[in-house]
């Protein structure tokens, strides 16, 4: 949730930005739409939908977690002349390589996931546990591989969504913003006769 | 009338491409954040 509102604030950014200039907003130019479809549908499966998020064993999970990333890392490959891909490519380099360092989880260490749920007791979270049905495994710090590339940033008490993000989240959410805001080519506006020139990013 | 027709036509069409354009390219980013994301407590925490 909080990195589809990169989208959503990064679309805002671009629409007014076309608004300024007057000119028709225009999607970023990406290839292979299909590869993300494809890449990210069993990750859905396995943990964003509740009915089916169940099927998947742990290890089953993690194995889909990291094939689908390192498929979304082919998508990002093929875009790589947009900035803002590269951005969001190295947001995904730096959690893959966490979680694959990791038994294919994105570590969270007790005290985090305290923070979190400060109305579960401790004893919750155990070494090892994956928490619900989500991407994390509880890790102590020391036991952790690379532990600053994990979920250790939180972000403040009053944001509506609690939630720990990674170095990487933040550049992924960077990288969709820049996308959508900065790199999105703004329309020519048509002539009077309504023939649109050729597009010029 | 024909030709107020046809380029109403054509304007709903060039609307409905665009439109659609913005929304897959939307789609794909979304679904790009989620699958390469992956922030603490995303997915199915609310189970525990």
């Amino acid at each position: 949730m909080i990195l589809l509102l990169a989208v959503a604030a990064g679309l805002l950014a671009g629409l007014a930005r076309a608004g300024i200039k007057k000119k028709p907003y225009r999607e970023p130019e990406l290839s292979w739409l299909w590869l993300v479809i494809l890449a990210v549908a069993p990750q859905l499966l396995a943990f964003h939908i509740s009915a089916t998020a169940g099927w998947f064993s742990d290890r089953w999970a993690s194995a889909i977690l990291v094939a689908s990333q390192l498929a979304l890392l082919g998508f990002v490959w093929v875009n790589r002349r947009l900035t803002g891909m590269k951005i969001l490519g190295l947001g995904l380099v730096l959690n893959l390589l966490v979680i694959s360092l990791n038994n294919g989880l994105m570590p969270l260490t007790p005290q985090t996931a305290g923070a979190l749920f400060p109305e579960l007791p401790a004893s919750t979270w155990v070494t090892g546990l994956r928490p619900g049905r989500s991407k994390n495994i509880i890790l102590p710090l020391s036991e952790t591989r690379l532990a600053f590339l994990s979920d250790t940033i939180l972000l403040p008490a009053w944001f509506p969504w609690t939630r720990a993000l990674s170095a990487g989240d933040l550049l992924i959410a960077l990288g969709i913003f820049w996308l959508l805001a900065v790199e999105a080519p703004l329309d020519p506006v048509p002539d009077q006769a309504g023939n649109e020139p050729s597009h010029q990013s | 009338m024909k030709k107020t027709l046809s380029r109403i036509s054509l304007f709903t069409g060039k609307i409905n491409r665009r439109t659609l354009q913005i929304f897959l390219a939307l789609l794909t980013l979304a679904l790009l954040a989620l699958g390469a994301g992956a922030p603490g407590v995303d997915g199915g925490f609310g189970g525990i």
